[in-house]
């Protein structure tokens, strides 16, 4: 027996509490929490993909008590979920040093455990529970900067608005479907609703994608995402963009596939509504001032664009999505990281008694000569994410523009749509990367020469051009995972008793 | 085997180039011109040798191909000649500069990438290469920053523009074929219908259009080429903006074959016609824009987009003839525009970086090897007999006749007449006329400006004299594309409607130049004048009074200029605004007020909830 899937989901809540009691010392347990769930988690990997792990918790039988099903996409999910974090984390000992220090590691923990349990849980009351853990730390952790201005406050209280509607959905959904069919396991209730010929099932299906699809930010669900990005600290902003709205796009594939079966006119609006978001993110990004602004609206048309791989809702579609999903973590995470480090260096010289989060990106200008790897790390993500080659975003758009052209017709013509996003995308990336390098700057004195920030660096820059060589070592999860998110049947029959 | 370690070697070399440059500054030039002529003399061994889908890499269980051809060696021996001689030609030129770690890093890695464009044999190898190729080149052209910057971005963004328009074609055939290997989809393309053939030339057409600057999609170059360090001008118009020629011929001969063109269909025979006129467009505008021109780069750069109208021109029209005239005319043009570029840079970096026309001039004898070099170079851009370019155009010329095309002909030839007195202006107002006074203590161009302006200048007298040399490759190139073989030797061609044998015209050439030599012997005897020895109007003209150089062509250019608007360029600049007027929209929809977001959240709800119960709660 290898351990329990359980470990995943407990050990980081267990330590966001014992946290607060470490106190200086709190800054180390959010690395070491996460380290212990990437290699769990990693460990884990070949048991899962030979055949999912169901944990049944607190004694009763399926579909009588709450259950882990530990599948591959959900194992994929935990380990990019704690790479990330771990990553994250490893930044944040030395990025983090202001204020709510300690609450800081607390929530960023939770934010873990949430992620985590939304992608592990057989329940979707349970699911719900996490996806709250989650949301909640996020409205937290985005007025972490509450002390300096009000920025954080305003961008908190307009995403705890916005998600509360969508939780609101989303329990709405929870509670028609138990009312239909009396049921909270998912594998029960997708056994129920492949039988049912119930013309209302529709509701609760809109409200579910309604609901998560404010935390994955689909247009024109994803408003408080830009204010949210960008006044937090980068670390946060990383994990926002990183891993928390693709925990959205999680929960949206897991219902309307696995619960749902993918009808056509979901797959459908789906689709539509992915290639909106991504051409609206994009051309919002074209015209931003604020490089974290900027950031946070390419993250909007990456997510639009996995929406849209998904959509398709054919297996190289979906295993496109989750590469994408892959690509983008690495990516954008290595792109927030590069920015906060950037602008806490102009902010320790210029203004070392304010609290500075965003910046125009004028004030970049220059900075290639004065911070060269963290200008590379920078010009790595951009590049990564606008596709160019040998970067793993160029992998991931290769297997998207496959899969639309596999299916073919109308779907072969919106993917020509979006693929003009790309060179939006390069146009606003680029420029950035030009005046980084080639503007003159007022740039005296800056330096880069903290090492906590800058091996986080390496590794996501590593891991990019690596996966961007050799994508293959990711196709055989993926493929599984896709396996997974398609194969109703299968979920349903792992169905214990 | 070879062609691996070829490729890893020019990669490899780029990424140890810059990594010595921390080390010692000279360490790494002399790598970096080691790097480059190793790598020209790797591919010159290539010679003669045709080995096919050599597999080197695996991606997403694609087998990735390497191979080499009469086709690639061609271009992969231009390349890297290219590449070398420009960084022979940057170790002066950019003495002295920032960040020049980077520099030669990516002058060394844009070669790399275009040797592997040339060098791949399948799509995905192909595209890698083509977009590592765009953003170095991006990276480059904005090296200089200020002005460069402006013109980077348009770069990228046109290019980005093609390369996802040839993504797109490749995973269309890749998903249509189930191959990516070239001669695998050679085959395969044959039964596709005639629409889809269509449909992927025009994808592939607008990559290659773009890069290679045919008119309408030629605004990147002017001030791209402009912009850039100039040692890497002469890689962008030498060979760079040539890697669209070549996507043409391997798109069109190649991957959609040469029966294409022959199986005469009337709806495609169309499509290459439009690329005739295109062509033709691209020669006529484009060079007498040049005239307009006081920059002399961008001078240079107008003609880089005009004489690729002769290349698509002789490519587009399918015939032996005109298929050899078209790839010797990249060759040719190449070599000449290469040389220009150096003169240039020679010029430039004597006279503190002025490039402007209006105030150079008289520079002939401070600069003689530059002035060489220009001369022969213009030569060569107008075709001069015994010059290289002479034969291609010939070759274009006729074929234009032979299929009976007198209105293209005819462009082509005031393609020749624009191109003859814009280059002379260069020439003119570069190194003839009187010599400014603040220029009279100019030295002689640095040593390494020399060599590579001294073997270039030599390859324009040793093709244009024995164009056999280049003729015999690109004979089995066109042979390999299923065309009838040329009769070729090494000093002409011989042709169903008359033979070009170049030795004769330089034999003619050699006796009437010793009869004239002899004439001005027992002529009167001629005196030197110092250059300050000025006429004008038969009035003694003061040294150092006027320049002649200023406002060249000024009666002509007030006849010509309203005509030779670029009407892309305004029409791209317009879509630009009204894209970012548009994106300024755009962004109103986040407007800030949390009343609208949930609002927004409740409408979706709503449009879902009618989508989703099909109309009926209507």
């Amino acid at each position: 027996m290898v351990v329990s899937p359980v470990l995943l989901i407990a050990v980081p809540l267990l330590l966001a509490f014992i946290a607060p009691l470490c106190g200086k010392a709190a800054k180390y347990i959010p690395p070491a929490g996460a380290l212990f769930n990437l290699i769990l988690s990693v460990i884990l990997i070949p048991t899962v993909l030979k055949s999912p792990m169901i944990v049944s918790i607190g004694g009763f039988p399926p579909p009588f008590c709450i259950n882990l099903f530990v599948g591959p996409l959900g194992i994929f999910f935990a380990a990019l979920i704690s790479l990330a974090g771990f990553l994250i984390s490893i930044y944040a000992l030395s990025y983090i040093r202001e204020r709510a220090v300690g609450k800081y590691h607390t929530l960023y923990l939770l934010l873990l455990t949430g992620a985590t349990g939304v992608v592990l849980t057989g329940d979707i009351f349970n699911l719900f529970v996490f996806y709250e853990i989650l949301c909640i730390s996020s409205y937290a952790l985005t007025a972490h900067n509450a002390h300096w201005h009000r920025h954080g406050t305003e961008a908190a209280v307009k995403y705890l608005i916005q998600g509360s509607v969508g939780s609101a959905f989303i329990l709405l959904a929870i509670g028609m479907l138990y009312g239909f069919f009396g049921t909270l396991n998912m594998a029960d209730l997708a056994k129920h609703i492949a039988r049912a010929h119930s013309s209302v099932l529709f509701i609760p299906l809109t409200f579910f994608i309604a609901g998560f699809g404010v935390e994955a930010a689909i247009f024109p669900l994803n408003a408080w995402l830009p204010d949210a990005h960008s006044v937090s600290p980068a670390p946060i902003s990383a994990i926002f963009s990183g891993i928390a709205i693709e925990i959205g796009v999680y929960a949206i594939m897991r219902v309307v596939f696995t619960l749902f079966g993918a009808p056509l006119s979901v797959m459908s609006v789906l689709l539509i509504v992915g290639l909106l978001t991504l051409l609206v993110g994009e051309i919002c990004a074209f015209r931003q001032n604020n490089i974290k602004r900027m950031s946070a609206y390419s993250s909007i048309g990456q997510i639009g664009l996995i929406v849209f791989a998904f959509g398709l809702a054919t297996k190289s579609g979906i295993t496109a999505g989750l590469f994408q999903i892959t690509s983008h973590a690495l990516s954008k995470i290595l792109l927030f990281l590069t920015i906060g480090y950037m602008i806490y260096s102009i902010r320790m010289k210029n203004y070392p008694d304010k609290y500075v989060t965003e910046i125009e990106i004028n004030s970049l200008n220059g900075l290639g000569k004065k911070m060269p790897l963290t200008s590379l790390g920078f010009a790595i993500a951009a590049f990564s994410l606008i596709g160019f080659p040998p970067f793993i975003g160029f992998s991931s758009k290769l297997l998207i523009v496959k899969a639309a052209l596999l299916k073919g017709g109308i779907y072969a013509v919106l993917m020509g749509i979006a693929l003009i996003a790309t060179v939006i995308e390069g146009a606003y990336f680029l420029k950035v990367v030009q005046g980084i390098y080639f503007r003159k700057g007022e740039v005296e004195g800056i330096k880069e020469n903290n090492v906590f920030i800058l091996v986080p660096f390496f590794i996501l820059a590593a891991l990019i051009i690596f996966a961007g060589i050799y994508p293959g070592i990711l196709t055989k999860i993926l493929n599984s995972s896709s396996g997974e998110l398609l194969n109703r049947i299968g979920y349903i029959g792992r169905l214990p008793g | 085997m070879t062609l691996k370690i070829l490729l890893l070697t020019a990669f490899g070399g780029a990424f140890v180039t810059y990594f010595l440059g921390k080390v010692s500054s000279k360490l790494r030039n002399y790598f970096a011109v080691f790097v480059s002529l190793t790598l020209f003399v790797a591919v010159a061994c290539l010679y003669g040798k045709s080995a096919e889908n050599f597999s080197y890499f695996k991606f997403f269980g694609n087998t990735l191909v390497l191979r080499v051809n009469s086709l690639s060696w061609f271009f992969a021996a231009a390349v890297s000649a290219f590449g070398a001689l420009s960084v022979i030609f940057s170790l002066d030129y950019m003495k002295g500069k920032e960040n020049l770690d980077f520099y030669y890093m990516m002058m060394l890695l844009v070669n790399a990438a275009m040797l592997g464009i040339v060098f791949a044999a399948d799509l995905v190898s192909f595209f890698v290469f083509w977009e590592i190729m765009s953003w170095s080149t991006f990276l480059l052209i904005s090296y200089s920053g200020k002005n460069a910057l402006p013109a980077g971005i348009k770069y990228i963004v046109m290019s980005l523009i093609g390369s996802m328009a040839m993504f797109f074609g490749i995973l269309s055939i890749y998903v249509n074929f189930h191959t990516l290997i070239i001669s695998e989809i050679a085959r395969g393309i044959v039964s596709a219908s005639s629409g889809y053939k269509i449909f992927i030339l025009v994808l592939f057409g607008v990559t290659f259009g773009i890069k290679s600057a045919v008119m309408p999609l030629h605004t990147w170059l002017p001030d791209a080429y402009t912009e850039s360090p100039t040692p890497f001008s002469a890689v962008l118009s030498g060979m760079l903006t040539r890697m669209g020629v070549y996507g043409f011929l391997l798109f069109f001969y190649v991957v959609a074959g040469a029966s294409f063109f022959f199986d005469i269909d009337a709806g495609i025979s169309k499509f290459n016609y439009i690329l005739c006129w295109l062509g033709a467009i691209t020669i006529v505008i484009p060079t007498f824009i040049a005239m307009l021109q006081n920059d002399a780069k961008k001078l240079l750069a107008w003609h880089g987009i005009g004489q690729g109208g002769y290349m698509i021109l002789g490519i587009a029209f399918g015939t032996s003839l005109g298929l050899a005239g078209g790839i010797l005319h990249t060759l040719n043009y190449s070599i000449c525009i290469v040389l220009l570029f150096m003169s240039v840079g020679a010029v430039e970096y004597r006279c503190g970086g002025v490039r402007d026309l209006n105030s150079l001039g008289g520079l002939i004898k401070k600069m003689p090897v530059a002035f060489a070099g220009a001369l022969l170079g213009i030569s060569g851009l107008i075709g001069l007999p015994l010059t290289n370019s002479f034969v291609s155009k010939w070759l274009i010329y006729k074929t234009l006749i032979l299929k009976s095309h007198p209105f293209l002909a005819f462009a082509a030839l005031i393609g020749t007449w624009g191109t003859i007195l814009s280059v002379y202006k260069f020439l003119h107002n570069n190194f003839l006329g009187e010599l400014p006074e603040k220029y009279e203590n100019i030295r002689k161009s640095p040593v390494s400006m020399q060599i590579p302006i001294i073997i270039l200048s030599s390859a324009i007298l040793l093709f244009g004299i024995l164009p056999g040399i280049p003729l015999k490759v690109i004979n089995t190139i066109i042979t390999s594309f299923g065309f009838n073989s040329l009769n070729v030797n090494l000093w002409g061609i011989a042709s169903e409607t008359g033979t070009l044998n170049t030795i004769n015209i330089f034999t003619a050439i050699l006796i009437a130049g010793s009869v004239i030599w002899m004439l001005f012997r027992v002529g009167k005897k001629s005196f030197p004048v110092t250059q300050d020895d000025n006429y004008a109007a038969g009035a003694y003209v003061p040294a150092g009074k006027y320049n002649y150089t200023a406002d060249f062509y000024a009666p002509l250019f007030k006849i010509v200029k309203p005509y030779l608007m670029d009407f892309a360029d305004k029409f791209f600049g317009w879509l630009c605004r009204v894209f970012t007027g548009f994106s300024e929209g755009v962004r109103k929809i986040y407007a800030g007020d949390v009343g609208y977001y949930v609002l927004y959240i409740l409408f979706f709800a709503a449009l879902l909830f009618f989508v989703q119960s099909g109309g009926k709660s209507w």
